[in-house]
C-alpha cells in the first residue's frame, strides 16, 4: 500500500501550498486509519507482491505495513510509532487526532486566520486538557494484591479491538495473570520476563499461559528421554563444544602428531566440563528417581552430548540468551557462567519437562514449577500472519495491565472521556482566554470527538446523532460513552470498558505538538528530508 | 565436517548470494544426475558445511542453505519471504479467524513471475508429475528455444536478485526489514542505518533467525558474512556482528564487503563527496572491528578492469556484476568443505582442505596481524601448459579488491590460493598434483615471493547455471578454456548455453598492497572528520559518532596502516 499525496522531493514550496500540503497529508493518514478505530473498526489484510499476507487491526502495524513517502505523513507516523513505544497502544487515535486537528485548524485558516493563533490556543486547551484528565482519571489502589476485576476490564478493552470477542475474553485471563506472575512488589515490570512462543497449527486457533518456559529447540541426542518428571534444571552460559584455541604459528601442519595432540588436549578439556555436570547430577538425582536437564545458552557439540546422555541427562544447547534469565526467574537456581563451584544450590526444579514435534520444529515446555516469576504465552494458529495478529494483541492486552498496575489509574473509555474534555473546554476553559486563541480553544475541543465520532461512524450509526446526545448526557452531568450496538449513551464504568490513562495522557499530549509544527509550516519544510537531525 | 552459518546483508550482497546459492544448486543437481561429467559426481565437497536437512510439518524432507539474508521491504519481487518449500497448505488466505467484524483487503500489484521462474516451477510440477508416473511429454528441441528465451529475458529484465534464483530457502532464511522499502531513497549513508537495526523488534529478529541456524549445527567452523557495505546496510550489518561476537564469540567471521559500481555514481556536489568518503571510513573500519578477516571487494569500473579481461560485462546491471564476485567466493569457500581424507594425505578430487579458523588465522595471525585482505581472480583460470600457463596464471590473476597498489613487494605477504577445474595443455581436466607443480613452480620462479602460500585444489570446475548472465567474452570456450581464435557468432557475448563450466583461481592475499585502501579511509576521515573545523565533523555527530570514538576509529586504522608499512609515520599531530 503506498501513500503518495505529493512528491517526497519537493524542497522548496511557497508557504501556503505547503501548509495545505500538510493538511492534506494529516487527513489523508487519518482517512486510512480511522476505519481501524473500536471493537467495530475494519481489520486490514495486506497482500504483498508476492502474495505474502498481512493481517492487522493496530494503527502501529499498519503504519509499518505502507510504503509512506510523503516527509509531512512520515512524521505523524513517527508520532505514532513513539506512542506505541512509549505506552504501546492509541496509535490510531493519535493519528486521527492530528487528522482532525488540521482538519479543524484548516476552516479557520481559510477564512484568513494566522496559525500561530490557533497553535497558541492548541497549547493553553492542551494544558487544561491535561489538568482535566487528572480530575477525571479514576484511581486505582495497587496494593500488594492487585483489583484483578480492574486490571480484566482495561485488557478486556484493549483486546477486544484487536480480537473477536471470546477470542479476546480468553486472551484477557492469560495476560492478566501473565503479568501479575511476573510481577515483583517494589519493581518495575519488565515485560520480556513473558515470553511470547507459536506454533503453526492446522486447525487451532487456541491460546494458553504456561506457567514455566517453553523453548522453540530440543535435546539434540537420539538417547535423551523425552519426557522427564521431578527435573533439576541446570541454567548455563558454558561451552561445551570443543573450540578450537588460537592456532600458534604451527599452522603448517607438518607434525600432524602434534596437532592430534592439541586437539586431545582441548577436547579433554571439554570432556572436564562435562564431567563436572554429571558429578552434580550423580551427587542430587542418586537415590531418587528426579531428572536432571541442562540448557545452555552456548553450543554442545555430538562427543558431549553422548557423555551426557549416558549421563541420563536431558541437555538443550544454544538457549535464547533472555532465557537464561527467564529460566532462573521460571524454575529458581542461577545461571552459571562456568562449570568450576557447581552446587545444587545452582539449580532450578521443573515437575515436568517435556518434547512437542511439529515437523523439524521442536519445543520444549518446562512446566510444574514451584513459585514462578517468568511464564510464557503459547499462541497456536493456522498460519503466520493470524500468529502474528495474535501476538500483536497480546503485546497490547499485556501493556494495558502494565500500564494500569503503574499507573494507578484508568479513563473511562468509548468516548466518555473525550466528549468530558471536549464540554469542560468549551465550558470552562474558553471563557477564561481573551480574543481569537478562543478560537483554537474551540478548534482542539471539537477535534477531540474525532474519536467518539469515528467510534461512532465505525458501528454503522449516525454520527450527528450519537455526538448530540452524549454531549447532552454530559451537559447534564451523567458521563457516558457510546454503546457501539445501538449509539445510545451507556456508563463505561458499568459496562466495564477502561482505557490506559498513559495512552490518553500521550495522545493529548503528541497530539498538538505534531499539529503545530505542521501548521508552523516554515519549520517543517525547512528541515526538510533530513528529520533526524536531533534538537 | 564443520558447518558454516551463511549471512547476507543489503542489496548487491543478496545478488550476489543469489548466484552463489545458484552454484550450489548446480552443483547438487549436478552430482546426483547419473549422466553428468564424473567431475560433478565426485565433487568431495561436503554440501552439509552450506546446506541443513530439514522436515516439513508434512513429512517432506528439505534440504536449504544455512542462510539468513537481510534486505528492504520488497525486495523479494516475486518470491515468498516464506520460501517455497514449507507451504501453509491450502488454506484460503481470505478466511480471518480472528476478526468477527468487517475485513477489508489492500492487495499490491502481483510481481509476475519471469520466465525463468515460470520454468523453474513447470519443471517442479512435471518431476512432480513424474513421480506419479505421468511421462513429460517435451522434446528436447523444444527445450533448447525456450533455454534460450529464458537467458533472453533475464539478460533485460533482473529486477530483483530472486529473478534469476533457483534455490529453494528455508522460511527462516529471508528477512525483510519491515518499514524499510526497497525504493528507499537517501538510503545511503552509515548515519541513516544506524537506528534501522535496533528499531521495532528487527535486531532481535534478526538474531533469533540465526540462532535457529546455529542451534541446528553440531560444530560450527564459522559464519560467511557478506555486506553490502555501499549505504545503510553498513550499519545493519556492523551491529549485526556486534551482536555475533557478543553471542558466538567463539566462532570467527569472514567478511566480504561487496558493492556495486553503481554504488560509486559520481557524486555531484563536494559535500556528497565528503559525505561518501566519511562513509567509507567509519563503514570500513567498524565493519573491521568485528570480523576476523575482511575483504573489501568492489570495482567502480568492473567491466574495464582486468578482471574481466575475458568478461563482458554491464557495469550498470547487478546482475551481471554480481556474478563475478559470486563465482570468485565460490571458489574461496572451496577449501571449507573438501573432504579431508586424512591429515596430510590427498585425495584424487580435492587437497587442501582447511577450517575457516585455521584460514582465518593464516591470514591475519601471523606477525603483522593484518586482517584485511585483497581477493584476486582469474576468472576464468588459464590453461596450465608449461612455462606460457605459469606466467599466465599469476598474470591473470586480478583483483576484485578496490584501491590495491598494482606493484606493491611484499617479502611478509600471505596468501592463500585455490585453483580448481584447471584445464591441462590438451584440453584435459589437470590432476591434482599437476596443479599443485605447476603452481609450485610458479612460485619458485616468481621474482617477488610472498612469505607463505596455501594452496588448495579441487577437479570441480565452476558449473555455470542456466540464469547465470552471459557475461563471456568470445574467447571463452565450453568448457571455459581460453582460446586462441575468437568465437565468431551472432552475438558479442557467450552465456550458459554456451559455456558450461569454467576452470577457476582465486588468491586471497594479505599485502602491504592493500595500503592505498587503508591509508585513503585514514587520510579522508582525518580530513574530513577529525581536523579542527573539518567539514564533515557535524555529519558525522548526526550518523551518532562522537569524538571519541573517532578518535578511537582513527587510532586503530592508522595502526592498521602502520603495520604494514613500519616506515611510514603518518602523523597525527595536526589532527586534534
Ligand atoms: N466496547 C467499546 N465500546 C465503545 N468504545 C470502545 C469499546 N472498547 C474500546 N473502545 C474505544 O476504542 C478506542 C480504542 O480503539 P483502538 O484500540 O482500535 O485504537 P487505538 O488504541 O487508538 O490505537 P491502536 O490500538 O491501533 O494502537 C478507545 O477510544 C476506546 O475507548
Ligand atoms: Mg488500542
Amino acid at each position: 500500500m503506498s501513500l503518495r499525496v505529493l512528491n517526497p522531493n519537493a524542497e522548496v514550496l511557497n508557504k501556503s501550498a505547503a501548509l495545505h500540503m500538510n493538511i492534506n497529508a494529516a487527513k489523508g493518514l487519518q482517512d486510512v486509519l480511522k476505519t481501524n478505530l473500536g471493537p467495530k473498526g475494519t481489520i486490514k489484510m495486506l497482500v504483498g507482491g508476492a502474495g505474502d499476507i498481512k493481517l492487522t487491526k493496530d494503527g502501529n502495524t499498519l503504519l509499518k505495513e505502507m510504503q509512506i513517502q510523503n516527509p509531512t505523513a512520515i512524521m505523524i507516523a513517527r508520532t505514532a510509532v513513539a506512542q506505541d513505544d512509549i505506552s504501546g497502544d492509541g496509535t490510531t487515535s493519535t493519528v486521527i487526532f492530528i487528522g482532525e486537528l488540521m482538519k479543524q485548524s484548516e476552516r479557520y485558516i481559510d477564512e484568513g486566520m494566522h496559525p500561530r493563533v490557533l497553535v497558541d490556543g492548541f497549547e493553553i486547551a492542551k494544558r487544561a486538557t491535561l489538568q482535566f484528565l487528572e480530575k477525571f482519571k479514576t484511581p486505582v489502589v495497587m496494593g500488594d494484591e492487585p483489583d484483578k476485576e480492574i486490571l480484566k476490564m482495561v485488557a478486556r478493552t484493549t483486546l477486544r479491538t484487536k480480537l473477536y470477542e471470546s477470542l479476546a475474553d480468553q486472551l484477557t485471563d492469560i495476560v492478566v495473570n501473565a503479568v501479575l506472575c511476573i510481577r515483583k512488589p517494589e519493581e518495575a515490570i519488565d515485560l520480556f520476563m513473558v515470553e511470547l512462543m507459536h506454533m503453526r497449527h492446522k486447525f487451532d486457533v487456541d491460546t494458553r499461559l504456561v506457567e514455566g518456559l517453553v523453548l522453540d529447540h530440543g535435546s539434540r541426542h537420539p538417547d535423551m528421554k523425552r519426557r522427564a518428571e521431578n527435573c533439576y534444571i541446570l541454567t548455563c552460559n558454558v561451552s561445551l563444544e570443543y573450540d578450537k584455541s588460537e592456532i600458534n604459528a604451527g599452522f603448517f601442519y607438518s607434525n600432524a602428531e602434534q596437532r592430534e595432540a592439541m586437539v586431545a588436549a582441548e577436547r579433554h578439556q571439554v570432556d572436564e566440563r562435562v564431567k563436572k555436570i554429571i558429578e552434580l547430577k550423580n551427587k542430587v538425582c542418586s537415590g531418587n528417581d528426579n531428572n536432571f536437564v541442562v540448557i545452555n545458552q552456548k553450543g554442545i557439540d555430538p562427543p558431549s552430548l553422548d557423555l551426557l546422555a549416558r549421563a541420563g541427562i536431558i541437555a538443550l544447547r544454544r538457549a535464547k540468551r533472555r532465557n537464561m534469565e527467564r529460566l532462573v526467574l521460571a524454575c529458581g537456581g542461577e545461571a552459571v557462567n562456568s562449570v568450576d563451584d557447581l552446587t545444587p544450590d545452582c539449580l532450578g526444579w521443573a515437575g515436568l519437562v517435556y518434547e512437542h514435534v511439529l515437523g523439524e520444529e521442536k519445543y520444549t515446555f518446562v512446566e510444574n514449577v514451584k513459585n514462578p516469576h517468568s511464564c510464557t504465552i503459547l499462541i497456536k494458529g493456522p498460519n503466520d500472519h493470524t500468529i502474528a495478529q495474535i501476538k500483536d494483541a497480546v503485546r497490547d492486552g499485556l501493556r494495558a495491565v502494565k500500564n494500569t498496575i503503574e499507573d494507578e489509574a484508568v479513563v473511562l473509555g468509548a468516548g466518555a472521556f473525550e466528549v468530558a474534555a471536549r464540554q469542560y473546554l468549551v465550558n470552562e476553559v474558553k471563557k477564561t482566554v481573551q480574543g481569537r486563541a478562543q478560537l483554537g480553544i474551540e478548534a482542539f475541543a471539537d477535534a477531540l470527538l474525532v474519536v467518539p465520532k469515528t467510534l461512532a461512524e465505525n458501528a454503522g450509526l449516525d454520527t450527528q446523532d450519537v455526538i448530540i446526545a452524549l454531549k447532552g448526557e454530559h451537559d447534564r452531568g451523567n458521563i457516558v460513552g457510546l454503546n457501539q450496538h445501538s449509539g445510545d449513551p451507556i456508563d463505561p464504568q458499568m459496562e466495564g470498558i477502561f482505557d490506559n490513562y498513559s495512552v490518553k495522557r500521550q495522545i493529548i499530549n503528541s497530539g498538538p505538538v505534531i499539529a503545530s509544527q505542521l501548521l508552523l509550516v516554515d519549520e517543517v519544510i525547512r528541515a526538510g528530508r533530513n528529520m533526524r537531525k536531533p534538537t | 565436517m564443520r558447518e558454516i552459518v551463511s549471512i547476507q546483508v543489503g542489496s548487491f550482497a543478496n545478488f550476489v548470494g543469489s548466484h552463489f546459492w545458484n552454484f550450489q544448486d548446480e552443483l547438487l543437481g549436478l552430482g546426483s544426475n547419473p549422466e553428468s561429467d564424473p567431475v560433478f559426481k565426485n565433487q568431495c565437497l561436503n554440501m552439509d558445511v552450506l546446506y541443513r536437512t530439514g522436515e516439513t510439518q508434512q513429512g517432506i524432507l528439505t534440504y536449504t542453505p544455512r542462510l539468513v539474508s537481510v534486505d528492504f521491504q520488497g525486495s523479494l519481487g516475486s518470491m515468498s519471504s516464506r520460501g517455497t518449500l514449507y507451504s501453509e497448505g491450502s488454506q484460503a488466505p481470505s478466511d480471518v479467524v480472528t476478526w468477527s467484524g468487517s475485513v477489508s483487503s489492500h492487495a499490491s500489484e502481483p510481481h509476475k513471475k519471469n520466465l525463468f521462474l515460470q520454468s523453474l516451477y513447470e519443471e517442479e510440477q512435471e518431476s512432480f508429475s513424474m513421480m506419479n508416473g505421468t511421462t513429460r511429454g517435451e522434446n528436447d528441441s523444444q527445450r533448447e528455444i525456450q533455454d534460450k528465451d529464458i537467458v533472453e529475458c533475464l539478460d533485460n529484465g533482473v529486477k530483483f536478485w530472486t529473478d534469476f534464483s533457483k534455490v529453494h530457502y528455508h522460511p527462516q532464511s529471508l528477512y525483510e526489514l519491515s518499514g524499510l522499502w526497497t525504493d528507499m531513497q537517501d538510503f545511503d549513508n552509515y548515519g541513516i542505518g544506524r537506528d534501522a537495526f535496533s528499531e521495532g523488534f528487527r535486531g532481535e529478529e534478526m538474531c533469533e533467525r540465526l540462532r535457529f541456524f546455529v542451534e541446528d549445527c553440531d560444530h560450527i567452523q564459522g559464519f560467511q558474512f557478506m555486506v553490502d557495505d555501499s549505504g545503510g546496510f553498513s550499519a545493519i550489518a556492523a551491529e549485526f556482528l556486534e551482536n555475533i561476537a557478543d553471542e558466538y564469540a567463539n566462532t570467527p567471521v569472514l567478511l566480504y564487503a561487496v558493492r556495486s559500481p553503481g554504488s560509486y555514481m559520481n557524486l555531484k556536489s563536494q559535500k556528497q563527496t565528503i559525505f561518501r568518503k566519511l562513509h567509507d571510513a567509519v563503514s570500513f573500519s567498524r565493519l573491521a572491528s568485528f570480523s576476523k578477516l575482511i575483504v573489501p571487494l568492489g570495482l567502480p569500473f568492473l567491466s574495464e578492469s582486468k578482471a574481466s579481461t575475458y568478461l563482458r560485462i554491464e557495469n550498470d546491471k547487478p546482475y551481471h556484476t554480481s556474478a563475478v564476485y559470486a563465482a570468485a567466493l565460490h571458489s574461496t569457500t572451496l577449501p571449507f568443505r573438501m573432504e579431508p581424507v586424512g591429515p596430510i594425505a590427498d585425495s584424487f578430487d580435492v587437497s587442501g582442505a582447511v577450517e575457516i579458523n585455521d584460514f582465518v588465522q593464516m591470514l591475519a595471525g601471523q606477525a603483522r596481524q593484518n586482517t584485511v585482505a585483497i581477493l584476486d581472480v582469474a576468472m576464468p583460470a588459464p590453461t596450465l601448459n608449461g612455462k606460457q600457463g605459469e606466467k599466465s596464471l599469476l598474470g591473470n590473476l586480478q583483483p576484485l579488491t578496490p584501491e590495491v597498489a598494482e606493484d606493491a613487494e611484499d617479502f611478509q605477504a600471505v596468501e592463500s590460493m585455490v585453483v580448481h577445474g584447471a584445464l591441462g595443455s590438451d584440453g584435459h581436466r589437470a590432476s591434482i598434483s599437476e596443479v599443485k607443480d605447476t603452481v609450485n613452480g610458479i612460485y619458485e620462479n616468481a621474482i617477488t615471493r610472498p612469505m607463505f602460500c596455501h594452496l588448495s585444489v579441487a577437479r570441480c570446475p565452476l558449473p555455470i547455471p542456466l540464469p547465470f548472465p552471459s557475461i563471456f567474452g568470445n574467447f571463452v570456450g565450453q568448457h571455459g578454456e581460453l582460446l586462441s581464435t575468437p568465437i565468431v557468432s551472432g552475438s558479442f557475448s557467450r552465456g550458459s548455453i554456451d559455456v558450461h563450466s569454467i576452470p577457476m583461481a582465486v588468491r586471497l592475499r594479505s599485502s602491504s598492497a592493500i595500503l592505498p585502501f587503508l591509508e585513503n579511509r585514514l587520510v579522508n576521515l582525518r580530513r574530513f572528520g577529525l581536523e579542527r573545523g573539518a567539514l564533515g565533523s557535524e555529519l558525522l555527530r548526526n550518523w551518532g559518532f562522537e569524538k571519541d570514538e573517532l578518535y578511537d576509529i582513527g587510532e586503530t586504522m592508522s595502526k592498521m596502516v602502520s603495520a604494514l608499512n613500519p616506515d611510514l609515520q603518518l602523523s597525527s599531530e595536526d589532527s586534534d
